[in-house]
């Protein structure tokens, strides 16, 4: 299936360095597939992300990607009361 | 030697340097400038008039070796809000005002000659008053350039230019920073309160001071250590503020839906790539300026940045995403580089560049310039509102005025100061901090944790009401009792994730004045604050229903999630239920 796949701050240099598009970047996975498992595919570590937004709203890292999902991964780095604010860090 | 507070009286040209009440030795930073308006000033006065009283206060460890601690706060009745106001900054002046034992500085009244201008230079055992009609009609680095001549090259500096002169809305004070550049006291117009004090500029001496007392060393050695190693572990302080500055939350609120675009009509801007964190870091790597760079000396986050242009020459410093988002997505510059530009001359005429550019993005709803027109609004700002025309004093007014000059009504103020950056119907709690703090729309007010005093339950939505009530009250408690520390806000990321922050800090302070201050004592001086510069508002006439949002915001969905702002007013005045 085609995710859009974004990311963000230092993820984007990880990205960069094994050649992965990164910015409104369409791309194929196999499905099943949840965030843990993009975070794998794409060669990062699981705490490289901090939080994912699936469609524009964060979600938990177990919800499985549908088709034409749009993904954007987040490092560690979102500055603090933001980071309760949009859900990323509990509250 | 104890800390004095420094009183003048431009109505007679006279100084007092007089013992600090018992009541206000605890205090410092915004704590204190809060105390001493509410105290002092009538709710009720003219802030521009001889009523109202410019009061200056490092926090409790500025000029400390403590991280993070050189921020001053200024405070006064605001000509924008109509309420109590306070604004801090970095630069040099705290720190030194703090050495020379300076714990206030209230300046009061109006001199009787409407055309002069004065310098008040503070040393430590006196304030002179020096009449500058050469520095008439100019704009900051040009002060700063003359006070570089006339003393040490580390004199303190606060200033401001021709649009503080001129007593529009739109003036800060601006500060120097230890590279020479500047930094502001943005918003809320507090440097038309100091143009109507007749007040070019305050200098306060460098040579003479000496370092602060501190009552037990050992210890404050011990907790400076900790905390400071809590700031530089910290993801945020320590590696995502150094690299991308604050700009990193352009592409995160774009995500979010919560990037306010055209005025508040949209959460998404299609341009947002072209300013973003990431954007800037890059173009500053490739020009060689600088993505780390600290407003004080003592700064460990070094969230500031050095912009070049293309040809490596300098444009800005301080280069923050809130101002960056008002140009961009809410005016719709594209440039980053004009933006910039833009950001540097603001600094130089002295105004709050975050009232400026909201205002400049509703003026494209009045029909001033069209979106995007870049060109144009740099004329505006070079133009126009320096040289006063009429056309300038009404933008130079701030963006509540604008909207009422021109028959609009979507404008996005409360209490009369332009809501910066945070989209509230898509981050809910940012919109109750805005409907609630005293200052009016202010970010900052609402930018420290204290995860003591949070009930543990879960992830908050931002689409939802739920939690966001209590959320925002305990952000802008925390953030009022860091305020008064002297500490800059954004040692908060390293408070909410590391057990051992918020504890070092106030061992420091326990360690700087002899106390036996608890995280509960902290809070409750938050507490405090907040209800002081509450209860100073009501008295100057602001009621519940100052503490709305535009009501466009309740009847306009905002794409793309497709929200209103649907809080009651019940609900909302529910955040002074403490
Ligand atoms: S983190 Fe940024 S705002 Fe805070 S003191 Fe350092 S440079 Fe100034």
């Amino acid at each position: 299936m085609r995710i859009i796949l974004n990311a963000f701050s230092f993820l984007r240099d990880k990205l960069r360095l094994q050649g992965i598009a990164h910015i409104e970047a369409p791309m194929e996975i196999t499905s099943p597939c949840d965030v843990h498992r993009l975070i794998s595919l794409l060669g990062l570590k699981p705490e490289d992300v901090e939080a994912v937004f699936i469609n524009r709203v964060i979600m938990p890292k177990e919800t499985l990607l549908n088709e034409n999902d749009r993904v954007a991964l987040l490092p560690p780095g979102t500055p603090g009361s933001y980071r309760l604010m949009l859900g990323i860090k509990k509250v | 030697m104890a800390d004095k507070i420094y009183r003048v009286n431009m109505s007679n040209l006279s100084f007092k340097i007089e013992e600090v009440p018992a009541s206000w030795m605890g205090l410092g930073g915004r704590g204190l400038t809060s105390t001493i308006v509410a105290e002092e000033v009538d709710p009720e006065c003219h802030p521009l008039g001889p009523n109202n009283k410019l009061v200056f206060a490092p926090g409790l460890l500025s000029g400390t070796s403590a991280s993070n601690s050189g921020r001053n706060s200024c405070g006064a009745k605001s000509p924008l809000t109509g309420g109590i106001k306070e604004s801090n900054v970095g630069g040099t002046s705290a720190a030194i005002m703090a050495k020379l034992g300076v714990k206030a500085l209230i300046i009061e009244g109006l001199p009787k000659d409407a055309e002069t201008f004065y310098q008040l230079h503070v040393t430590k055992d006196r304030v002179e008053f020096i009449l500058v009609p050469e520095l008439i009609g100019l704009d900051n680095y040009a002060v700063l350039e003359a006070m570089a001549a006339k003393y040490d090259k580390k004199v303190a500096v606060m200033s401001i230019g021709r649009i503080g002169e001129m007593r529009m809305n739109i003036a800060n004070i601006s500060v120097k920073d230890p590279g020479g550049k500047l930094r502001s006291h943005g918003r809320g117009g507090l440097g038309a309160v100091m143009g109507s004090k007749k007040i070019k500029c305050i200098t306060v001496d460098a040579e003479s001071y000496k370092e602060v007392t501190i009552e037990n060393p050992d210890k404050f050695k011990e907790a400076s250590k900790i905390f400071t190693k809590t700031l530089q572990e910290n993801p945020i302080s320590g590696q995502g503020l150094p690299a991308f500055g604050t700009n990193v939350l352009v592409n995160i609120l774009n995500e979010a839906g919560g990037l306010p675009t055209h005025n508040f009509r949209e959460g998404n801007w299609e341009h947002a790539e072209k300013i973003c964190g990431e954007t800037m870091a890059e173009n500053i790597k490739a020009r060689g300026g600088k993505t780390t760079h600290g407003c004080h000396a003592g700064c460990v986050i070094q969230c500031s940045q050095v912009y070049n242009d293309k040809d490596g020459n300098y444009l800005t410093s301080g280069f923050e995403y809130e101002t960056i988002w008002a140009l961009g997505a809410h005016l719709g510059i594209q440039d980053l580089d004009l933006i910039a530009k833009m950001d540097g001359l603001m600094d130089d005429l002295g105004v709050d560049s975050i009232e400026t550019s909201v205002m400049l993005g509703l003026a494209v709803d009045a029909g001033i310039l069209a979106y995007g027109d870049g060109a144009r609004a740099y004329e505006l700002l070079s133009h126009e509102i320096p040289t006063g025309t009429p056309l300038g004093r009404i933008l130079g007014a701030g963006t509540h005025i604008l909207g009422k000059a021109y028959g609009l009504v979507r404008v996005p103020t409360v209490k009369g100061q332009g809501i910066p950056a945070y989209e509230p119907r898509a981050v809910k709690g940012q919109g109750i901090t805005y409907a609630t703090t005293p200052m009016g729309a202010d970010h900052t007010a609402g930018y420290a944790v204290a995860t003591n005093i949070l009930n543990s339950g879960g992830h908050i939505d931002p689409l939802k009401k739920e939690g966001q009530v209590e959320l925002a009250r305990n952000l802008q408690i925390a953030s009022a009792a860091v305020d008064s520390t002297g500490m800059c806000i954004f040692v908060a990321f390293a408070a909410l994730d590391d057990a051992k922050c918020l504890p070092s800090l106030i061992d420091m302070i326990n360690a700087r004045f002899g106390c036996a201050l608890t995280i509960d004592d902290v809070m409750n001086l938050g507490k405090n604050i907040l209800k002081k510069e509450h209860e100073f508002n009501i008295k100057a006439g602001f009621g519940k229903a100052d503490d709305r949002l535009p009501e466009f915001m309740k009847y306009e969905t905002l794409p793309p999630h497709n929200v209103t702002w649907d809080f009651t007013g019940e609900e909302i005045d529910a955040f002074w239920n403490f």
